[in-house]
């Protein structure tokens, strides 16, 4: 029976009945469901790496040991695994090896919208692109088989509208594939130049033979209609552009890298006016102008940003794209915040209050950039913030390192915070590095890391002792605080800021929203309140201003009691209910 | 009376937390149950944290429709806050759209610490009844909260988009998607604040 999906359901589901035992990977929006989901079923190992890099590389192991295997990962988390990726092409594989890049036009959650499909060109991969649930299953089984017959790592290229939208899905069997044998051969996979100059020609040939597959590969259509009209497009924006377009010629590509040249040319031959419509780069229509074919592409769609059927429909059919109601209502913005509750907050409202330079890193607390916090000068990539801090003090000298810090999660850490840590160490860094130590990586939905002591199957396993880990790789000043406790956090960093040599701050409290212990209710008493905003200023829903009366207030059904609001007010205006 | 087009498009609207997801999962699924092609797009994850959320809902007998609905092109707008539903109507919405609405705010930040207005709730309901077909309020989170938790108010606004009758899909669908999506004393209340919402809005 037909169910609902979402793409990373489909590919999940696809990668089990292909065979796969194996799959690895690290959190990232839009991925993040895929290996979660294969954790769930039966006779699969499934594991949340450190990152992507070794998440990769266990794929690379497990491909080699004959599985079936599949790695996932957010679009910037394959520039992680790109010194694998990059050599995995010249090894090949043993079983099938699938990498799946969730790409994020638009950024819903993201710091850039690379285009990964550039990786196929440069990794020399063959790269598919479904373009909903039920192609992601088909294309996710195709792709196992691909691997082993033309030897590659895959890429499935999805991005965050199929991820995370759910279409119809039939599942099919799942197919019985035996262990294959794990032969030991040298040449094919000891990358020494010797023999890898050999394997580089073996890429050669199997791009070669991949651009004979992708001509006839059942993963191409041409959909004819109107030939005055022709659109090649490919993943999503296809479902844009029939739905926009239905009586046009369409050439629907499921193979984009490498693209199917005799394909290409015959179907330009037989419309009048041909389009390329892909998000993000030109890959598609850079190939077909190379090949000299007249098309219309990037000049008249954007380069930026997630498309949408409206979109198209005014930019290819010159329909203005409705304008909206103009109401007499001004609609003030709701962007996303720290919840209540969150301990980052207090860690946000010390550092600004210093006005310390923050570098600062990848997760939910990256939202402590944002006003009334504002707390943050950088956010780059996964573990950049002590690497910055460092070049901030070798650039402006040491003094500064005493009014920087440098901020990181604690699964970002393990993720790539310790090499830029030895880094500080090893090069006499002054840096203080405080670790935002709520126990999950809480940005992509609560998973576990190496530092939880817990498996992607909730297995209990050895934890990862972050302070031990400080202490071993040099750092000789390891403190834990509670980030709740504002004097506490002052202290903390006046100490570990004036004081020569790098150190860690481990800022030690559960997300808020997966701690479960009993918390006070608040209140605010109206008669010590004196309106002077200061517990406004930590921008929790919890607590709101009330202009008439200029006094704060504390709403019941928002407060977590995380009690920061009775650390920063001078009046002792915030109470417990039901204590004296 | 149900509406008839084909594709039918529902938008269910509100802020990060208020369990969208949820909801749009539960109209779909009965969707499903009940034959319609369904497509439902979304997006998750903590960038959507305390912040304007939305699901497209859409059902067609014929073509499996793309994750968008175009702007201008909602049947249904389903809001579970009333600034969230002027935000998505006047992207969303045209002189054809239903739309039900939870009728309690839920103030952005930037209300709360004071730096910015949040429009008059009648104001904002005749804004959007001077365009809509019709704008149904529905004091949902008093319900749902009489019935044992204002978590459940989703719950409740997918009851009363089931009563409304607007969308061509029999209750019992919806009762079955419930009874199956949940288990033991959370199956009961859900069962019971999804019956409050079909009564807010039956037969309107």
């Amino acid at each position: 029976m037909k169910s609902l999906m979402i793409g990373n359901m489909a590919i999940a589901r696809g990668a089990y009945e292909a065979g796969v035992t194996v799959a690895a990977a690290y959190p990232g929006t839009p991925s993040t469901e895929i290996v979660e989901n294969i954790s769930r079923f039966e006779g699969v190992y499934a594991e949340w790496s450190p990152n992507e890099k070794v998440a990769l590389e266990v794929g690379f192991g497990a491909s080699l040991g004959g599985a079936r295997t599949l790695v996932a990962m957010k679009h910037v988390g394959v520039n992680v695994a790109a010194d694998p990726l990059y050599t995995l092409s010249y090894t090949g594989v043993n079983g099938g090896l699938v990498l799946v890049s969730a790409d994020d036009p638009g950024m819903h959650s993201s710091q850039n919208e690379q285009d990964n499909r550039g990786y196929g060109r440069f990794a020399k991969l063959l790269v598919i692109e479904p373009s909903d649930s039920q192609e992601a299953l088909d294309f996710t089984r195709e792709a196992f088989d691909l691997s082993e017959q033309y030897d590659t790592p895959v890429m499935l290229r999805v991005t965050t509208r199929l991820c995370h939208s759910q279409s119809l899905v039939q599942p099919g069997e799942k197919l019985d594939r035996p262990l294959k044998e794990y032969k030991k051969n040298e040449a094919k996979y000891v990358m020494l130049p010797g023999f890898a100059r050999l394997r580089h020609l073996e890429v050669e040939k199997r791009m070669a033979a991949l651009r004979e597959y992708v001509e006839e590969s059942p993963l191409n259509r041409i959909e004819w209609g109107d030939r005055n009209i022709g659109i090649i497009t490919s993943g999503i924006p296809y479902q844009y552009v029939k739905e926009v377009m239905p009586e046009v010629s369409a050439l629907k590509l499921g193979t984009v890298n490498p693209l199917p040249e005799k394909l290409i040319r015959s179907f330009a031959s037989q419309v009048k006016k041909l389009y390329v419509v892909e998000e993000l780069e030109p890959v598609i229509e850079e190939q077909l102008k190379a090949w000299g074919i007249e098309v219309t592409g990037k000049s008249v769609l954007p380069r930026t940003g997630e498309y949408s059927p409206e979109l198209l429909e005014e930019l290819l059919l010159g329909v203005p794209a409705p304008s909206g109601y103009q109401l007499d209502e001004s609609i003030p913005a709701r962007p996303p915040l720290l919840c209540p509750g969150c301990p980052h907050r207090g860690v946000f409202y010390v550092l600004k209050r210093k006005r310390l330079t923050v570098t600062g890193d990848i997760g939910c607390y990256t939202l402590g950039a944002l006003k009334p916090l504002g707390a943050m000068d950088t956010t780059l990539c996964m573990g950049a913030s002590i690497g910055a801090a460092l070049g901030l003090e070798k650039a402006r000298g040491p003094e500064s390192a005493r009014k920087t810090v440098a901020v990181i999660g604690d699964s970002t850490f393990v993720h790539s915070g310790i090499t830029p840590l030895i880094d500080t160490v090893y090069n006499r860094g002054n840096t203080t590095v405080m670790i935002l130590d709520n126990g999950t990586t809480a940005m992509t939905g609560h998973q576990d890391h190496p530092a939880t002591g817990r498996t992607i199957t909730e297995e209990e396993t050895s934890r990862l002792d972050l302070e031990a880990l400080a202490r071993a790789v040099g750092v000789k000043r390891v403190r834990k605080v509670d980030p709740l406790r504002i004097g506490e956090l002052e202290k903390a960093l006046d100490e570990e800021l004036s004081h020569d040599g790098p150190s860690v701050i481990l800022a030690t409290r559960p997300c808020a929203l997966i701690d479960k212990s009993p918390k006070p209710s608040l209140y605010i008493d109206e008669d010590k309140c004196k309106g002077c905003k200061i517990c406004i200023k930590l921008g929790c829903t919890g607590v709101y201003w009330v202009q008439e009366e200029k006094k704060a207030r504390i709403n019941p059904d928002l407060c977590q009691g995380c009690g920061l609001c009775i650390d920063v007010c001078k009046f002792d205006a915030v109470l417990e209910r039901g204590a004296n | 009376m149900a509406i008839t087009k084909d594709p039918l498009n529902i938008i269910i609207c509100g802020v990060g937390g208020q369990g969208n997801i949820l909801a749009s999962e539960l109209v779909g699924s009965a969707a499903v149950a009940a034959g319609f092609l369904t497509t439902i797009g979304e997006t998750y994850g903590a960038s959507q944290r305390g912040g304007s959320v939305m699901s497209h809902v859409r059902l067609s007998r014929e073509i499996q429709y793309g994750p968008l609905i175009p702007k201008g092109e909602a049947d249904v707008i389903v809001g579970f806050e009333p600034l969230e539903v002027l935000r998505v109507f006047r992207e969303y919405g045209n002189s054809d759209t239903h739309v039900i609405t939870n009728s309690r705010p839920n103030y952005p930040l930037g209300t709360l610490i004071g730096e910015t207005k949040y429009p008059n709730l009648s104001d904002m309901l005749n804004e959007i009844g001077r365009v809509a077909a019709r704008v149904q309020v529905v004091e949902a989170t008093e319900l749902a909260k009489q019935a044992g938790s204002a978590v459940s108010t989703n719950i409740l606004m997918v009851g009363c988009l089931a009563g409304s009758g607007l969308i061509p899909i029999d209750i019992s669908y919806f009762k079955e998607v419930l009874d199956r999506r949940f288990e033991g004393s959370a199956r009961e209340l859900n069962q019971k604040v999804f019956a409050l919402g079909l009564e807010a809005c039956a037969g309107t």
